[in-house]
């Protein structure tokens, strides 16, 4: 008997140590390459990202341990396109599935048009641009475009009620396009709109607001440009006080990091936000991706995380799917993304024959007291906007 | 109308006293040694964030933490010179792709000690609006750094004009063997002379942080406004220094007025190439022209 059970046992400990050697065997590593602007002009942003890339990762091989395990190969592309260029050259040869990354419309066309040659897929959010979708690259994929920012601005804009609109913004391919479309929608409600162009190297903002002041009169001020734009316009703003009913800003503005940096210069500016600040999460996968984040960096997520976990989540799925399908090899990546239909940190995402994500709606956050409140759309409000009110 | 000519013309005024302030201690070390410091806006952005440090960590107002950050972009600018004292070799070349690297490194430096987030004071008074006659309009923090700037910059114009070491610098600027013959120690002035670009380094720093914002990528944007008006004023003329950064701040100014904010950098290139079509040697550069 003693016997019997000796050998059943080590036939069991036999079956179970080749069961999970064999299991061993069929875990992947997959390894995914990120082409971002860790340095220069966007640095920071880039940086957002990538700690949203990281959090991505270490979610994943979480959620995935046992069966497969991912890794990221970051290069700086220094804020430049060329550089962005050969980073995903280097990427391409080194063996990356898959590209998540790049910011700067500018920076993300070109480096986007080498993964295509390569095959690769690019998956960003960091490029708002239109023609980076019209190009209609087949492994071209982005979570966020101009439409979904401009509908949000355009939104808040006509529930204040504004006559007049002057829209100063920084003469980038992204930035432009957004401040055009803005333009165009206001100016087909019957809104008067001023539109005042400025260059990237633009610190000393008063002239310009001058012009907005004495010749303009609106009853909004609309920003449309990055933090240290938003800064040196406001900073003019706040010397010279037009008489505006509202300041309203997009992309990196109504966040914890200018609430901190800033707090004299925010309060009462509205910008792009899909989070209240302090981060006030629910479903459970937003839940842990705080938790990852805050263990990872030590504070909480912004918005910039959030957009680079997202895609690389989105990304990473996709690859476990071609994998199990046995297409990854293939060329099967982009045709298993454009299957996406997912409800995630930033919505319902699905991809269009060019990549784009159709459902995207931003939501507008004010800054009120240090924290940021989302004001519009009213359904994702979890506060009333404080209106007419400036920062001065 | 008159209104706004009267604010571009007073925003130029003060945005060239900025650069001014940039661009004269680039143009002080090329007058002593022929060489165009490319860390030089590295430097100017160290004190800034020294100032940031001393602010944000201790409660120090940016004003106190000038001799802090004089002594730390001193060390950086004698370092600077020791490494550039050593290039036996084609100097002036060399020495721009020195600066270049060392430039580098100090970005990258700043980078990793303090993230890429833009910064500013947040001390209030120096956001705080100054108004003249109802119609000019300026922060204290730009006012201040007018004033200040202005008397470093009189302050160095004198030192060049009426001390001893002034006097050799500008001898060692004219003709570096001949001052050696009469007893000037080159190495011994040219430390000076990047000792005191550190101070007005330092300065600048502490103008830009409390008046504009700062990030690592800046450095490189402000030794290239200098290089411009360096060379516009006649490489190492300290009054064609001020007179050329107000010129380029006035026209960048109401090119934003009355035509596109857009535009302001093309304006000021075309009036730097204007300048040097007319004028060759730039505003005040006919020969040696340290301190003219």
């Amino acid at each position: 008997m003693t016997r019997t059970i000796a050998k059943f046992a080590t036939v069991s400990a036999l079956a179970l140590s080749v069961a999970l050697g064999a299991g061993a065997a069929q875990a992947k590593e997959f390894l995914l390459g990120s082409e971002l602007p860790l340095t220069g002009s966007l640095a920071r942003v880039g940086q957002g990202m990538h700690e949203g890339i990281a959090v991505a990762i270490e979610m994943a091989n979480k959620s995935y341990a046992g069966k497969h395990s991912f890794k990221v190969q970051t290069i700086d592309d220094e804020t430049s396109p060329a550089k962005g260029v050969a980073a995903v050259e280097k990427l391409a040869g080194d063996g990356v599935v898959a590209i998540t990354g790049g910011y700067g419309s500018n920076i993300i066309g070109p480096a986007s048009e080498a993964a295509q040659k390569a095959g690769l897929v690019y998956i960003t959010s960091g490029g708002v641009s239109p023609e980076l979708t019209q190009r209609g690259y087949p492994t071209f994929f982005r979570i966020n475009n101009t439409d979904g920012y401009a509908l949000a601005m355009i939104g808040l804009i006509q529930e204040m009620g504004a006559k007049k609109v002057s829209i100063v913004y920084l003469n980038k391919d992204a930035t432009s396009s957004l401040a055009k479309q803005v333009n165009t929608a206001l100016t087909g409600k019957s809104i008067t709109v001023g539109m005042h162009e400025f260059d990237g190297s633009t610190s000393d903002f008063k002239p310009l607001m001058n012009k907005v002041k004495l010749q303009d009169r609106p009853d909004v001020i609309a920003m449309v440009g990055y933090e240290n734009d938003y800064v040196g316009i406001l900073r003019a703003a706040k010397v010279l006080k037009p008489q505006v009913k509202a300041v309203v800003g997009v992309w990196s503005l109504a966040t914890a990091q200018m609430a901190k940096e800033f707090p004299d210069l925010m309060e009462n500016v509205y910008g792009t936000s899909m989070l209240p600040y302090p981060v006030e999460f629910t479903q459970p996968e937003a839940v842990e991706f705080a938790a990852t984040y805050k263990k990872l960096f030590n504070k909480d997520p912004d918005y910039l995380g959030q957009f680079g976990y997202v895609q690389t989540r989105l990304l990473i799925d996709a690859v476990v799917r071609a994998d199990e399908a046995g297409t990854l090899g293939k060329g099967g990546l982009p045709e298993e993304l454009r299957k996406t239909d997912a409800n995630t940190l930033i919505g319902r995402v699905t991809f269009d024959k060019n990549g784009d994500n159709l459902n995207f709606t931003h939501r507008m956050g004010q800054h009120q007291g240090g924290k940021v409140v989302l004001v519009w759309p009213s359904d994702a409000a979890n506060g009333k906007m404080n209106f007419p009110a400036v920062p001065w | 109308m008159l209104e706004l000519t009267l604010q571009a013309l007073f925003s130029g005024l003060l945005a060239g006293g900025y650069y001014a302030t940039v661009a004269v201690g680039l143009a002080l070390v090329f007058g002593t040694m022929r060489v165009i410091n490319l860390a030089h806006g590295e430097l100017v952005l160290l004190a800034a964030y020294v100032a940031y440090a001393a602010e944000t960590n201790y409660g120090v107002n940016p004003v106190m933490a000038i001799p802090v950050a004089l002594v730390i972009v001193g060390t950086a600018s004698a370092i600077v010179y020791a490494l550039l004292s050593r290039i036996n070799q084609d100097r002036e070349i060399n020495s721009l792709i020195l600066t270049f690297g060392l430039g580098i490194i100090l970005t990258n430096a700043i980078l990793s000690i303090w993230a890429a987030d833009i910064h500013s004071t947040s001390d209030p008074w120096f956001q705080d609006s100054m108004v003249i006659a109802d119609t000019l309009f300026a922060m204290n923090a730009e006012v201040a750094a007018f004033i200040g700037g202005l008397v470093l910059m009189a302050g160095v114009w004198w030192w060049l004009n009426h001390s001893w070491q002034g006097r050799a610098v500008r001898a060692l600027s004219s003709n570096r063997a001949a001052a050696t013959l009469m007893g000037v120690n080159p190495r011994k002035i040219e430390i000076l002379s990047f000792l005191i670009a550190a101070l007005l380094a330092t300065f600048a720093g502490f103008a830009i942080y409390t008046g504009k914002t700062v990030f690592p990528a800046l450095g490189h944007v402000l030794t290239v406004k200098a290089f411009i008006i360096t060379v516009l004023a006649g490489m190492g003329s300290i009054p064609g220094v001020l007179i050329g950064a107000i010129m380029i701040g006035v026209i960048e100014s109401l090119t934003v007025t009355y035509l596109s904010a857009s535009l302001q950098e093309l304006a000021g290139m075309i009036l730097f190439l204007v300048v040097l079509f007319v004028s060759p040697s730039g505003l005040f550069g006919g020969g040696r022209a340290l301190a003219r």
